[in-house]
């Protein structure tokens, strides 16, 4: 049952956010192998905040009557991963494109529950994004504006 | 179409468990969620923001200046807070209209009292983080974006510099 509605604008906002969530669960599921133990446990916990995310969003789309975007089989990397290095900026790619998308969830909704929820993935988003650029010497270690800038 | 349907994640108990939680908390009453609009008239929301935003630029430049061992640390966010006084006083100014264009600028940031070490910077940042948030839920949808930008920004050094 679908209690309220939500804006086209919001709803292909949130659908972009499925596709990037999609796209992150793969990426981290590409780089555990790559990546020494201690940033494997938190690669791990960072596939449990995304699935969440990903659940999250899928319930909602349903329940505005929206079909959720499937995940790809697969995706292009923008360059190949082959070490730790380059697994962990994989990371730090995902994380962005997931920060933007869900900064657009957040500009393309006035209703306050979503924006709540869109805002709590940025924030915590940007903490995971942190945590991977400072393994990798991403600098800025935090970015400036988060889902705005990289 | 190259998409493949991903396996369903939770199992039908879960997903009532989830609805429970009201998901991304859209199962509230349509009237009720809706954003309150600003007045059109009073001072710009954005405007304490901004000037926070320079006090916490000043405040990290006294922080470096009495613990020059701090500067890697706090540098990027000195430039940070400069980049969302900017940010933000460019939107101030938008809103404002080219009429306004005669306001004087803005006063320069006071001067921070007290002692300033890391913890001060930290506790700015939480306050930031904290006033940023509150404008989260009711600002129009043209800046929303740069605020929530911000709030995340200022959270997440307020938890890495610890």
């Amino acid at each position: 049952m679908s209690s309220t509605q939500l804006d086209p604008e919001a709803i292909a906002a949130l659908q972009a956010a499925l596709a990037a969530e999609h796209a992150a669960l793969w990426v981290y599921t590409l780089i555990v192998a790559f990546v020494p133990p201690d940033q494997a446990a938190v690669a791990r916990t960072d596939i449990e905040a995304h699935r969440t995310l990903r659940g999250q969003i899928e319930q909602t789309l349903t329940d505005v009557g929206a079909r959720p975007v499937s995940a790809e089989p697969a995706y292009r990397t923008p360059t190949p991963v082959t070490d730790a290095l380059s697994a962990g900026r994989l990371a730090v790619t995902a994380e962005a494109d997931v920060l933007a998308a869900w900064r657009s969830v957040l500009e393309q909704t006035t209703q306050v529950p979503l924006r709540a929820a869109a805002f709590k993935a940025l924030s915590e988003g940007t903490a995971r994004a942190a945590r991977w650029r400072l393994a990798t010497n991403t600098l800025p270690v935090v970015p400036p504006l988060p889902g705005i800038t990289r | 179409m190259s998409s493949v349907s991903s396996e369903p994640l939770v199992a039908p108990a879960r997903v009532t468990r989830r609805r429970a939680l009201a998901v991304l908390g859209l199962a509230v009453p349509v009237l009720a969620a809706c954003t309150t609009s600003p007045a059109d008239d009073g001072p710009d929301p954005l405007i304490p923001l901004a000037d926070r935003a320079r006090a916490d630029a000043a405040l990290v430049t006294a922080a470096i200046t009495a613990d020059p061992a701090l500067t890697p640390r706090l540098d990027p966010l000195r430039s940070a807070r400069n980049d969302h006084a900017a940010a933000l006083q460019a939107e101030i100014d938008r809103l404002a209209g080219p009429q306004s264009s005669a306001t004087p600028t803005p006063a320069p940031a006071p001067a921070p009292t007290g002692p300033v070490d890391l913890a001060a910077v930290q506790q700015a940042l939480d306050a930031a983080a904290r006033e940023a948030t509150g404008l989260v839920a009711t600002l129009p949808t043209g800046r929303v974006g740069l605020v929530g930008s911000l709030a995340a920004c200022c959270a997440t050094y307020a938890a890495v510099l610890t």
